[in-house]
């Protein structure tokens, strides 16, 4: 096996792997010491033509293209290895590998060494990215025993979540759900709501995720709307050649309010799931089905939980060079819908100033009904070794029906999306990106009425390599008209350099980004506690400059830093507008922002032989800025000090780790701002045994059952234990 | 990194993580300290009526002079609740410094609230008189000071004597 400090040139390069004629990778992956690994993962990065090796840890690539790809080998528990071949057309060529055992693999979120990175729009390494990205692996996913992105997602550097919304450094907030700062995708297909803007984490079954990619700052000018604060890129699985089957089986139980007064039922919480996946793949070929469900008595009261999902994965490779997917999802959920927590006198309050687990009894049963799904089309053609494209539509639908006790609300979304890419190397050095995208979103619904937004829009985005760096320039354009009427033009561009040096390589960027209003937030009208909440159709598109000077280096054989300054300007955010001469409510464009800060991680595999540890910091300093009468103070649910510390050990199959989480005490919160707060606490443990196919893992969330909220009497869950085993095939 | 580097991190990690979150915390008897607004004990008369919705506690600091003034009652946008009758209850209603000229606690019946039919959803229940005159509004008058609460502000809830939006606006429809 060769093990290469892959050149810098080779990656981003996919565009060489063409040809008329097919070529073949074969080998073998074993482990050291431990002879041939079986299912272990074999990918040619850039085209993503993957396999499993079988049960001699063979493998077999065949319909690469020919040129100098790049073939990487991983299997949980081992140090991932890189290899780079060079295959003629109608030759086979070996490529061997044999895996170092390690915990580096499943490192949490700061992974060292090569990592390619499709965020941005493209493959390339991780240190070339001009903006910070965070990668969580399927191996983390694995090793979490999670049940959706989120659970996952949430302790990555610079990542919170605040019941459901997600903030990268701080960029959203807590909105109910209104209007994400933050673009999720699905494989590169853009997968917030039509109506509200905000995102459904349980889109895609967790079982089908392969990886998560998180880039940090303005993404505008690639991806345009809602990409103001990040994006959040959710990478679904390759299905390998051959039969492979999967079955996952969950079980668990809620911690009881650690206090007697706080009890509400005479009995422990549970949950439980199942989700079954199988797969079968030719080489022309390749289809896989998802399908389960979990259930949740919920850790309070009114919080019972039904969740059902499937998804399909079709995948047709006619050519070497060209790929047709063809993917999809549905999710339905019904819960009971536990608003907020009651104070004195909203319940049975046993003589309490509040009673966390229990609901106000003006909200008693209160119920949602949610169903979502999507289905998206991508055709990839390498069309010669300077020009790829891909061409791609998708839709997305939710739905949502909202049960409360005289107030029953429903609507249904759709977001029609479509995309034609090109990715060019017209010299030596240089890649260049552009695309047109259109998107279409409407909405009926009795609170946001019926109403439609079409956006069209084009980009580009060159990177040129000078020396040892490398500068990047970019632009997007996007129009955005609203019920049919006129247009209104957004431009986001962005500068970037990566410069390698002896101390590691530097990156800095400067980006524009942007987020549209959501059609709930120009049209919702309904009522809340009394106040007319009435629609606001002049409302106008928020904007941000994001600038980040960062370095990614190794300062020791085992240990790699990444730390990164960020400063975000941001206009015209959209805010709710209470006039109480009226008795109205009207989302408007009010506020300005300041979100300022260091990002820092250091991650050391290992520490000692079978530890590895890791640490992730961030400083976050956020003020809105004084407006009409409102002066300068902070910013709502943003926590100056967010600490992550993560440790795993490994012996031989058994793994045992966790994870504390540190989230300072908001300065400023909305809504109840005279209520206790504290700081978020959260420590959770984890083990995990494999066995031939089976794998156990036992998680055990917020071990300290610490009682703490981060939303407005909305109680965080509480101690959790889970139990995971998996059964491959 | 060092044994006692290492040992020092996790103990900081311990000794972080074990410290306490949210407690309970027994309904004060007194305005807090540190609390600003005002607080008081109300006292049940009659019977609630199945209808309820809820029974919560405002403030105003004008008495409102036409329906459109009702909603420029304190604190926004969720103001404290009050138990559906039962013992004398202790409540903590939180104000702005200021001056209020009316403490008063309003039943609301089931149904969606708008200001189109608020008057025949709401209903006052009851205020605060200095006087001790349960009847006449405007006379209890309430200063809340910066950094303090205002103590003593009771009152009683009377479900029998429950007046409409348009007892105080006339005429009803």
């Amino acid at each position: 096996m060769k093990r290469l400090a892959l050149p810098a040139a080779a990656l981003g390069l996919w565009g060489q792997v063409l040809g008329a004629q097919d070529a073949v990778v074969y080998g073998t992956v074993h482990g050291e010491s431990v002879g041939p690994l079986r299912s272990a993962e074999v990918v040619v990065i850039g085209p993503n033509l993957g396999t499993l090796t079988d049960r001699g840890g063979k493998y077999r690539l065949s319909r690469v293209a020919p040129g100098v790809v790049i073939v990487r080998a991983r299997f949980i528990g081992y140090v991932p290895a890189f290899d780079t071949v060079s295959v003629a057309a109608g030759d086979s060529v070996e490529a061997s590998f044999v895996l170092r055992p390690s915990v580096t693999d499943g490192l949490p979120f700061v992974v060292v060494g090569p990592v390619v990175v499709t965020a941005a729009k493209r493959s390339q390494l991780l240190d070339q990215a001009i903006t910070s990205v965070a990668v969580v692996s399927d191996t983390e996913l694995a090793r979490r025993a999670v049940n959706t992105v989120d659970e996952a997602v949430d302790k990555a550097p610079g990542v919170q979540f605040l019941y459901g919304q997600v903030n990268i450094r701080g960029s959203t907030g807590y909105v109910q759900g209104l209007g994400s700062r933050v673009l999720m995708l699905v494989d590169g297909v853009p997968a917030n709501q039509g109506d509200r803007g905000g995102i459904n984490w349980d889109l895609v079954p967790l079982e089908d995720v392969q990886r998560v990619e998180i880039v940090k700052g303005a993404g505008s000018s690639l991806y345009g709307s809602a990409a103001l604060g990040g994006v959040v890129n959710v990478l679904t699985r390759d299905i390998a050649p051959g039969f492979h089957a999967r079955v996952r089986a969950t079980g668990g139980s809620y911690a009881n309010p650690p206090y007697d007064v706080w009890r509400f039922r005479d009995y422990a919480g549970a949950e439980e799931g199942l989700d079954a996946t199988g797969s079968y793949g030719t080489e022309l070929v390749r289809a896989s089905v998802t399908g389960g469900g979990w259930h949740s008595d919920g850790y309070r009261e009114q919080d019972r939980r039904d969740h059902w999902q499937t998804a399909a994965k079709l995948d047709w490779r006619p050519l070497a060079a060209m790929r047709v997917t063809a993917s999809g999802s549905w999710a339905s959920d019904q819960y009971e819908t536990p608003l907020i927590w009651c104070t004195r006198g909203g319940c049975d309050d046993r003589g309490q100033a509040y009673q966390p687990f229990m609901i106000d009894t003006a909200g008693r049963g209160a119920f949602t009904r949610s169903d979502k799904g999507y289905v998206s089309l991508t055709l990839e053609r390498t069309a010669s070794a300077r020009l790829a494209w891909q061409a791609r539509g998708s839709w997305l639908r939710t739905r949502f029906n909202d049960y409360q006790p005289g107030n029953d609300d429903a609507g249904i979304a759709n977001r029609f999306g479509a995309e034609l890419r090109a990715l060019a190397h017209p010299a030596e050095g240089r890649v260049v990106t552009v695309g047109a995208e259109g998107a279409r979103a409407d909405v009926t619904s009795d609170i946001f009425g019926d109403h439609a937004q079409n956006e069209v829009a084009a980009y580009g985005e060159s990177e040129q390599r000078v020396g040892r760096a490398r500068l990047t320039a970019g632009a997007r354009i996007d129009y955005i008209a609203v019920d049919g009427g006129g247009l209104s033009a957004v431009v986001s561009p962005r500068v970037g350099a990566v410069l390698e040096t002896s101390a590691g390589a530097w990156r800095a960027s400067a980006g524009r980004g942007f987020r549209g209003p959501s059609l709930a937030e120009r049209f919702v009208s309904t009522v809340v506690s009394g106040l007319v909440v009435i629609p606001n159709p002049d409302l106008h598109p928020e904007t941000a400059w994001s600038f980040e000077l960062g370095n990614a280096a190794r300062i020791a054989p085992a240990v790699h830093a990444d730390a990164a300054l960020f400063w975000t300007e941001a206009h015209d955010l959209i805010e709710p507008n209470v006039n109480l001469s009226t008795g109205q409510i009207q989302f408007r464009n009010v506020a300005r922002a300041r979100l300022a800060g260091l990002d820092v991680s250091l991650a050391a595999s290992p520490l000692t032989p079978r530890l590895t540890t890791a640490l992730a910091y961030t400083f976050l300093y956020a003020r809105g800025l004084a407006h009409d009468t409102v002066p300068e103070r902070p910013l709502a649910f943003r926590p100056t000090h967010l600490v992550t510390l993560s440790a795993d050990y490994q012996w031989h199959t058994v793994s045992a780790g966790g994870d504390f989480r540190y989230t300072s005490r908001f300065e400023r919160v909305e809504l109840y701002p005279g209520d206790e707060r504290v700081a978020g606490k959260v420590l959770d443990l984890r083990v995990g045994v494999e066995r031939g196919p089976l794998s156990l893992r036992g998680r055990l969330a917020n071990a300290l059952n610490y009682i703490y909220n981060q939303v407005p009497r909305t109680l965080a869950p509480v101690r959790t234990l889970s139990v995971t085993l998996t059964w491959t095939y | 990194m060092t044994t006692r580097t290492r040992a020092a991190t996790f103990a900081l990690a311990a000794a972080v993580a074990c410290n306490q979150g949210l407690e309970p915390a027994l309904a004060p008897t007194s305005c807090p300290q540190g609390f600003v607004g005002v607080c008081g004990t109300v006292s049940f008369v009659g019977q609630v009526p199945e209808s309820t919705a809820k029974l919560f506690v405002v403030a105003f600091d004008t008495f409102p002079k036409s329906q459109n003034d009702l909603f420029k009652f304190k604190p926004q946008p969720s103001p404290p609740n009050l138990p559906l009758g039962g013992p004398a209850f202790f409540y903590t209603l939180p104000l702005p410094p200021g001056r209020y000229e009316w403490v008063l606690a309003v039943w609301q019946k089931q149904g969606t609230l708008s200001p189109a039919n608020a008057d025949s959803l709401l209903r006052e229940t009851g205020f605060y008189s200095d006087k001790g005159d349960t009847t006449e509004h405007g006379s209890g008058i309430v200063i809340v000071n910066p950094g303090t609460g205002t103590d003593s502000i009771d009152f009683v809830v009377d479900f029998n004597t429950m007046h409409r939006v348009c007892f105080y606006f006339p005429p009803c429809p």
